[in-house]
């Protein structure tokens, strides 16, 4: 979904060789990268990701803290309603010490994270914020893997065929396909297949999350912005890996061309194409916003959404929290995944 | 010592336009950028010239003449104030491009000084830049937009700075890997040892390169800002009526749908068309600079 | 090697995840209700509860799944007329004091039966919580006396003939004193009434599930499940309707009401409720002190066109503060005339004969910029130039109570069926700004009426009081009145029963099905 999580870049090949590479011309440039791996063991390389990730939550804490401090809004005259007496509403400020500078809110609120490991209650359903968020990520789990195996079920077959028949209709077909996948607002598209196939059709049911049936359109609906990157990234390096020596070899050898492609080639190029279905689910796991609006789906995304508007500071802290520690995991596991299953890399760790 | 200078200079010049030649070149031949490309310029165009070009104006109000269908009197029919949707699926072209542009402007001005600032300078510099982004990326960005909106207000501009401020940490790094490739070649050393400043350095020598993947990434930016835009009107945060913003005409038509649909339809087909069309170029471009597809 | 590695990886990998999805929904798909047999009612409700604890807030869609579980001690017939609930008979003894006798052997949904202690405990709590001050805040804790198990009376502070009425409202419910002990810091996912439906079950975001009270006291309902569920897109509840996978959509919007009323399997019901939406003025602030420039306005706008585009037939065009189902409304008003000449020279004689700048704030709520958008173009005309700020809710609601604004689009409701509601906070200089007058509007003439009519007994000189409060407050003009909203259900065509309720909160246990 979000472009801005990876990047496509080209390797310069003179940097590569100084790390120690060859011929790895397509690349995912992830901070890890930057950082000097010669040498270092893999358990070692965990630890340091875990450790790196500490300042890393600090630092997001401290952004959202800020950003709630200075948007305006008073939770207390939001939860109490319009009627409150002014003197419950400042009573109730003062217990939720709403009224202490900055910095002592801030370190409070640290200091219980890190010692208690407790980030607080919602102000709104009073709560533990844990709970509210173990309620609602569930329905987002599913939607995001549903909405993942999707695209890689449709992305993957769409992106090695294209890129077999390169520059034929049904290359160009696709592409355009997926191009309209990213081009179309989340929301547009969800409410155009709620039209067509809960009121036309009647074959789907138009919201809630309960039974398979539900997930369907929302699935769709997420699934089609990742069916287009994945597609993409697919073709394009299926097309890299189609044209390295080493598959005009096995070619030569006499192997059949669906071993070639499927066994030797997608192999090969699978590897960027995991490194993006990991960032796109982790980023999807961030909550669909949009897509558990139109379809009123009880997910993470919803939850946040309402808990800005309801100056529900707890709950914005502890769930924009949840999906970093969340997002950085799954960055992590596609980082390790990566190492495991490129040999070039998992030499530097052994 | 002057001559080492002179021939740097027209290295870096000659490198600059034999570039662009070649990168247009290239770019010519893909069809699908082409149309695209074409696109784009329909589209500037129509932003320049909507005063001319839309019938009515985009808050003129006619509240006998609400919700009607497709004519010739109003092309893509009116709303449910009676306003021209065509005139304001015109004027809106203004505002989406406006803040796309504006938005990534500042995501890479900003993410593009601290990129080459962390890849320049390397060390504690570089690891304290680089956390900090990996913070910003950390957040959802549609939660960080929504966040920065709340926090600073509705309107336009804040959208752009939500928006901008979002989509810095992707700049940052790309500058910031186009840096590290650059900085130990061999014409920046020489330029060092001629004693170029730094920052000399890093405006004639570095940023020339940087420009290729960063006008690839800020094409893909523009239609993401669009796209964010959109989905914060959605929710109700971010523009101020009458502006005739496409997201937000989405939004206000969606009530509308199953009587309506050319409400959503026009303003969905303009959102889609601008952000192909951008895609479609952005995708050219890359494809055009990348040397191993030049065969 | 390393493919045949990954491939089984990735193959594993979505086993897994497809065995947690599939599992997952397995189970919730054969516990829930989703088809609408004889003996289940669903619904789809705009919002989601905040909470069940009618302590704890004071907003509509908390109570429209609280009024099913709770009751109060009185209730209002299909009249108006405050008739006996929870107690058997009721006496205001005096100005500030009430007699209430207890039914006996109501059983609460933990099995507890029902006595007076109940009664006192959950009123003193009442009275302490901020959300419902403006109802309960006003009772005296110390004067409880609890006679016999089922004799309870009380005092309030100071005299108001609107108090009995109210208790008519979530707030005025009556809790169990045990279970709310118990539960702690946990009630409000706990509640426990007396009322025909109990507690099952609450998924945030999603549904309530509710189930008929065995041992209820009083008539059994005639359904055993309900779930009320949360669609917020309007378009999905009506949907959701046509496809039979609820019986009743809440706030169906106007676009839809056609829809609904031209499917032969369905029927709309509809009633204008309490809320008045309306554009106030900051009179603390200039130009809009000077009760010239607030009539011109008022001239300058055309209510009609602007309530008959924006709501479409929904609800009616405002005349006054008091809306039309609230008592001692004057039927009697009539619509603002609408004179763009009449405004224009009314801003001459006020001094600006070219207009102004101003701004009108509003929050993102779509009628309520949708208004604001016309009456934009309405006040250009006499060349009044207002900017529209959409404003969050959060930042409304502080901006208000901080005086920064021009003009502002917000609306009222008037939650009990006595009118002092509808006019003590909007209207009385005590409440200026946070209180919820935001309109600074300070009048000692109308100050006086307000005091004068709350605490007067029902009768033919408290309805010329509020007439003349309506009279004096239109004349002043604080407010430029816009709507009054109007509950739209739509239903399935079998289901009978079933009343909205101008509260906004609607009573379903009364529902069967042809």
């Amino acid at each position: 979904m979000d472009i801005t999580f990876y990047i496509i870049f080209h390797i310069n090949k003179k940097y590569i060789d100084t790390e120690g590479y060859d011929n790895v011309n397509l690349s995912i440039v992830c901070y890890n990268f930057s950082i000097k791996l010669g040498g270092e063991k893999l358990k070692k390389y965990i630890l340091r990701r875990f450790a790196l990730l500490i300042p890393v939550i600090i630092g997001v804490t401290f952004i959202v803290f800020t950003l709630m401090f200075i948007t305006p809004g008073d939770p207390a005259k939001i939860i109490l309603g319009e009627s409150a007496p002014a003197a419950s509403v400042k009573q109730l400020r003062d217990e939720m010490g709403l009224n202490k500078p900055f910095l002592v809110q801030y370190g409070t609120y640290l200091k219980n994270l890190v010692v208690h490991q407790d980030i607080g209650k919602s102000y709104v359903t009073k709560r533990p914020v844990l709970k509210e968020i173990a309620d609602c990520f569930p329905a987002t789990f599913k939607l995001a893997s549903l909405s993942m195996i999707f695209a890689i079920a449709i992305g993957i077959p769409i992106g090695i065929i294209s890129a077999v028949k390169q520059y034929s209709w049904f290359d160009t077909f696709s592409m355009i396909f997926a191009l309209i996948g990213i081009s179309m607002p989340v929301f547009w598209m969800g409410i155009l297949l709620i039209l067509l196939f809960a009121v036309q059709l009647h074959w789907l049911p138009a919201s809630g999350f309960s039974s398979i049936n539900h997930m369907i359109l929302p699935a769709i609906t997420l699934g089609a912005q990742s069916v287009a990157i994945i597609t993409r990234m697919t073709r394009s390096s299926m097309l890299e890996v189609i044209r390295q020596d080493y598959i005009r070899t096995v070619r030569a050898k006499g192997q059949k061309e669906s071993v070639v492609v499927l066994r030797h080639a997608l192999g090969n190029a699978l590897i960027p194409i995991i490194t993006i279905v990991g960032l796109q689910f982790g980023g999807l796991l961030g909550g669909a916003v949009l897509t558990e609006s139109i379809f009123s789906i009880p997910g993470v995304g919803r939850l946040m959404v309402d808990a800005i508007k309801m100056r529900d500071f707890p709950v914005v802290q502890g769930g924009v929290l949840f999906i970093a520690i969340t997002f950085s995991i799954v960055n992590l596991l596609v980082d390790l995944l990566y190492a495991y299953v490129d040999p070039r890399i998992k030499s530097q760790y052994s | 010592m002057d001559l080492i200078k002179s021939v740097l200079n027209n290295n870096s010049k000659k490198k600059k336009s034999n570039q662009l030649l070649e990168t247009w070149k290239r770019l010519k031949k893909s069809k699908l950028a082409l149309v695209g490309f074409v696109i784009l310029i329909i589209l500037f165009l129509v932003a320049i010239f909507a005063n001319v070009i839309a019938p009515y104006g985009y808050a003129e109000q006619n509240l006998k003449a609400t919700f009607q269908f497709p004519s010739a009197k109003h092309i893509f029919g009116t709303d449910e104030f009676g306003r021209d949707i065509f005139s304001r699926v015109i004027f809106g072209s203004r505002i989406s491009l406006e803040v796309g542009f504006i938005a990534v402007t500042i995501a890479v001005i900003i993410g593009g000084l601290l990129g080459a600032v962390a890849g320049y300078y390397g060390g504690k510099i570089d690891n304290f830049i680089m956390r900090s982004m990996d913070v910003l990326l950390a957040i959802p960005q549609i939660l960080l937009a929504i966040s920065i909106v709340a926090a600073l207000g509705p309107g336009i501009i804040n959208l752009m700075i939500a928006v901008g401020i979002s989509s810095i940490p992707g700049y940052a790094r790309i500058v910031r890997a186009s840096v590290l490739s650059v900085k130990y070649q061999e014409f920046v050393e020489a330029a060092r040892a001629v004693g170029s400043s730094n920052s000399r350095i890093i405006f004639k020598h570095i940023l020339p390169n940087v420009m290729a993947p960063i006008i690839v990434q800020a094409t893909l930016g523009v239609a993401l800002a669009i796209l964010t835009a959109a989905g914060l009107s959605f929710i109700g945060l971010g523009i101020q009526p009458p502006t005739p913003e496409w997201g937000s005409m989405l939004s206000s038509g969606r009530g509308y749908i199953r009587d309506y649909w050319y409400m959503t339809m026009f303003p969905g087909l303009a959102i889609v068309i601008t952000i192909f069309a951008l895609n479609v170029v952005g995708d050219g471009i890359r494809d055009a600079l990348d040397p191993r597809l030049k065969n | 090697m390393i493919k045949k590695k990954m491939k089984s990886l990735v193959l594993i990998c979505t086993l897994c995840l497809s065995v947690s999805i599939f599992s997952g929904c397995g189970n919730k798909s054969s516990e829930e209700v989703t088809s609408t047999g004889k003996d289940s009612l669903v619904v789809a409700t705009a919002y989601d509860a905040k909470s069940l604890d009618p302590h704890a807030v004071n907003d509509v869609a908390s109570s429209n799944v609280m009024t099913q579980i709770y009751e109060t001690l009185v209730q209002l017939d299909d009249k108006g007329n405050l008739v006996p609930m929870l107690a058997e008979s009721f006496k205001q003894v005096d100005d500030v004091s009430f007699e209430f006798k207890l039914k006996k052997g109501v059983k609460f949904q933990n099995g507890e039966e029902m006595k007076a202690s109940d009664v006192k405990f959950s009123f003193i709590r009442a009275s302490k919580s901020a959300p419902i001050a403006h109802i309960m805040g006003d009772i005296d804790i110390n004067s409880f006396k609890t006679a016999d198990d089922y004799t309870v009376s009380f005092k309030i502070k100071t005299p108001s003939t609107g108090f009995l009425p109210s208790l008519v409202h979530t707030g005025g419910s009556i809790l169990s004193e045990k279970a709310v002990t118990s539960a702690g810091e946990n009630y409000a996912m706990n509640p426990v009434g007396t009322g025909p439906f109990k507690f099952i079950s609450w998924t945030k975001g999603d549904r309530v599930e509710l189930e008929s009270f065995k041992d209820f006291h009083g008539d059994k309902p005639k359904f055993t499940k309900m779930t009320l569920r949360v669609i917020p897109e309007p378009t999905n509840r009506v949907i959701e309707l046509e496809s039979g996978g609820v019986d009743l959509a809440y706030e169906v919007s106007s676009n839809d009401i056609s829809r609904v009323t031209e499917n032969s399997e369905l029927q709309i019901l509809r009633v204008v409720d309490n809320s008045t939406q309306f554009l106030g003025f900051n009179t603390k602030k200039k130009p809009f002190n000077d009760l010239k420039i607030r009539q011109a306005i008022s001239y300058a706008i055309d209510t009609t066109s602007v309530v008959n585009t924006v709501w479409r037939g929904v609800g009616k065009v405002a005349v006054g503060p008091i809306g039309p189902n609230v008592k001692y409304s004057d039927a009697s008003l009539k619509v603002h005339e609408y004179n763009v000449q009449k405004a224009k020279d009314l801003l001459k004689e006020a001094g600006f004969p070219n207009g102004f700048k101003t701004n009108i704030w509003t929050n993102e709520k779509k009628e309520r910029v949708d208004m604001a958008t016309i009456m934009q173009s309405q006040l250009k005309e006499i060349g009044i130039d207002a900017k529209i700020s959409v404003l969050e809710w959060g930042a409304y609601l502080t901006g208000l109570a901080k005086g920064d604004q021009d003009m502002f689009i917000v609306g009222w409701t008037c939650q009990t069926p006595d009118p002092d509601m509808a006019v003590y906070a909007p209207f009385h200089s005590s409440k200026m700004g946070a209180g919820g007058n935001y309109s600074y509007f300070n009048s000692p003439k109308v100050d006086e009426l307000i005091v004068k009519g709350r605490t007067m007994k029902d009768s033919d000189e408290r309805k010329e009081v509020y007439t003349e409060i309506q009279k004096e407050i239109i004349a002043q003009a604080p407010w430029v009145f816009l709507s009054n909203g109007e509950q739209v259900v739509g239903a399935s065509k079998s289901v009978t029963g079933f009343k909205p309720s101008p509260f906004g909160y609607h009573v379903l246990y009364n529902i069967s099905y042809k």
